[in-house]
């Protein structure tokens, strides 16, 4: 059984959900939940700097879980959206320059 | 690669949105240099010069596309409509009724629209009269000292039906912008707010840059001029790095039978980006940071606190201000994740289809599964934007360039984040027809 609130592991089988041992009877189980979630406050009396810790540590686990790009498309993409980019600024300070100097004939 | 370009330009409908974009950004240029009537136009080309970066408006004419310090007719720039939509998004979790018109669809999504424009005019009324009360006291070119600028003088006549006349001419600008806006989500590439913030933010480059290369003393300025090129180069793929990772959580649909025919048992991912809010908490931090200054500018910053503030929030560079700045940031990351990602909802949606998270059970245990996650996964996403963002005012201690270090990160956040979007749209649009795209 793993334990949620204690581990990096995502929460992927809550356990507080009712997965006891199987051997245990219905009402067992069920009069084991408030025992369950009396369990939580406990869990939280930790002290701050643990409770730090653990969260600490399960975003890793997330971060070690998340599908980052690999070189080759980061590549891609980055000389795309550098190439984009160069060709909108140069678009615009062209544009800029033309108005810049309508203006200033019209107004100045 | 690069032939994918020229073939989006061959694909008829695709050139034309193309074409319809960039016919409304010559617009947007056009009307961002065309001086508000009543304005000296000669006097505000001189101060121009001559301020060059004013401190106070630094952020804020950068996100006008220098158009602000100018006073043309587009001087407010896209900023009241984002600022609207902003506000609206915020407020829909608030007010019960926008709550409900939201979930009515699209209608309820139309009226919402509505109150955003009323919104956006509101904003621009108060906001030009602000920049033209300041423009005409002479405060908007304090810093400038030079023969030729007289900060008073650029209202020559300022009789109330005259500063009538600019308010009213600078809110019908920015309806205009914000109707151009629409008019490029409509029908051309992209979504028309952040496009136009891009062009704002773009606009601003090469000068700056230059900027960086007339000031800098090593090497005749070329050597702070390549450094700041290859830490935007960098920073750049650091960008598109995080904006790409996503971690995936496994959605399961039940397969079902319909008739004769089975539907469903795909198997699908939600992907969560690590940054799930985008670049909305840096544009919404760096415009709520800018409203002291504002405060403190109106009332002749003489006053203790106005003093005070003068000296910890109007320049980039005092600890207080980055601290700040970086706190909102991530606050705002949360807040935004919160508000547009609601794993009930996911959830909820997930249970109706039939789809399911594999060791999950449906409805709650989800919701509480995703939440967990969510959590856990924006607080690298949220500290890594104010990392970013914060980049231009470190490197204006460390280099002592100027403040709207070019590639500093809301404008690298801006540009990259748009870029991205657009770039992928356009691809999307490519393969539909099933052309190679520029993605390989």
């Amino acid at each position: 059984m793993t334990e949620a609130h204690g581990s990096t592991a995502t929460p992927e089988h809550s356990s507080s959900d009712g997965r006891g041992s199987d051997d245990e009877p219905p009402g067992g189980r069920r009069a084991n939940r408030p025992k369950g979630s009396s369990g939580k406050p406990e869990q939280k009396k930790k002290n701050l700097f643990a409770r730090a810790a653990l969260f600490y540590r399960q975003i890793i686990a997330e971060l070690r879980k998340v599908v980052w790009p690999t070189r080759n498309e980061l590549s891609t993409y980055t000389t795309v959206v550098i190439v984009f980019c160069l060709m909108i600024i140069g678009i615009v300070y062209g544009l800029d320059l033309g108005f810049a100097k309508a203006a200033l004939a019209i107004f100045g | 690669m690069l032939t994918a370009f020229a073939r989006a330009f061959r694909t008829p409908d695709l050139r034309k949105k193309l074409l319809f974009t960039l016919a409304i950004i010559v617009l947007f240029r056009i009307g961002s240099h065309i001086p508000v009537p009543g304005v000296s136009f000669e006097m505000v080309r001189s101060c121009v010069e001559d301020s060059n970066r004013n401190s106070l408006f630094g952020l804020v004419n950068m996100f006008s596309g220098g158009a602000l310090l100018q006073l043309t007719i587009f001087a407010l720039g896209i900023m009241p409509y984002i600022t609207a939509s902003i506000i609206l998004q915020l407020l829909t979790v608030v007010i019960p009724r926008l709550e409900a018109l939201k979930k009515e669809g699209q209608s309820g999504t139309a009226k919402i629209t509505q109150y955003t424009r009323y919104l956006t005019i509101a904003l621009s009324i108060l906001q030009s009269t602000a920049l033209i009360a300041t423009a005409r006291s002479g405060a908007l070119f304090s810093s400038a000292r030079s023969a030729t600028c007289d900060p008073q003088g650029i209202v020559p006549d300022d009789s109330l039906f005259r500063v009538i006349v600019m308010v009213a001419v600078m809110t019908a600008g920015t309806s205009t912008i914000m109707w151009l806006g629409e008019l490029i989500t409509d029908r051309g590439i992209g979504n028309g707010m952040s496009i136009l913030m891009f062009v704002s933010v773009a606009a601003g480059f090469p000068a700056a840059l230059w900027t960086i290369k007339e000031q800098g003393t090593i090497g005749g300025g070329w050597v702070p001029f390549f450094t700041v090129i290859a830490i935007g180069l960098v920073m750049v793929g650091l960008v598109v790095f995080v904006e790409q990772a996503q971690r995936r959580i496994p959605v399961q649909y039940a397969k079902r039978m319909i008739g004769r025919r089975a539907y469903g048992g795909t198997s699908t991912y939600i992907p969560l980006k690590v940054n799930q809010a985008g670049i909305i908490p840096v544009i919404f931090a760096s415009s709520l940071l800018y409203i002291p200054a504002l405060i403190a500018q109106f009332s002749g910053g003489k006053s203790d606190w106005a003093v005070w503030i003068e000296r910890h929030f109007v320049k980039g560079d005092h600890p207080l201000y980055m601290i700040t700045y970086f706190l909102l940031i991530v606050f705002f990351a949360f807040f935004y994740v919160a508000i547009t990602f609601n794993p009930e909802e996911v959830a909820d949606n997930m249970k109706k289809y039939g789809g399911f998270i594999p060791g999950i059970r449906a409805g709650r245990p989800t919701a509480e599964y995703l939440n967990y996650i969510l959590t856990r996964i924006t607080w690298p996403g949220s500290l890594y934007l104010g990392m970013i963002a914060l980049v231009p005012s470190i490197a204006l201690v460390l280099f002592n360039a100027n403040q709207n270090f070019p590639f500093g990160g809301t404008s690298i956040l801006i540009i990259v984040g748009v870029g991205l979007e657009t770039v992928k749209q356009i691809e999307s649009q490519l393969q539909q027809r099933n052309y190679e795209g520029f993605l390989r």
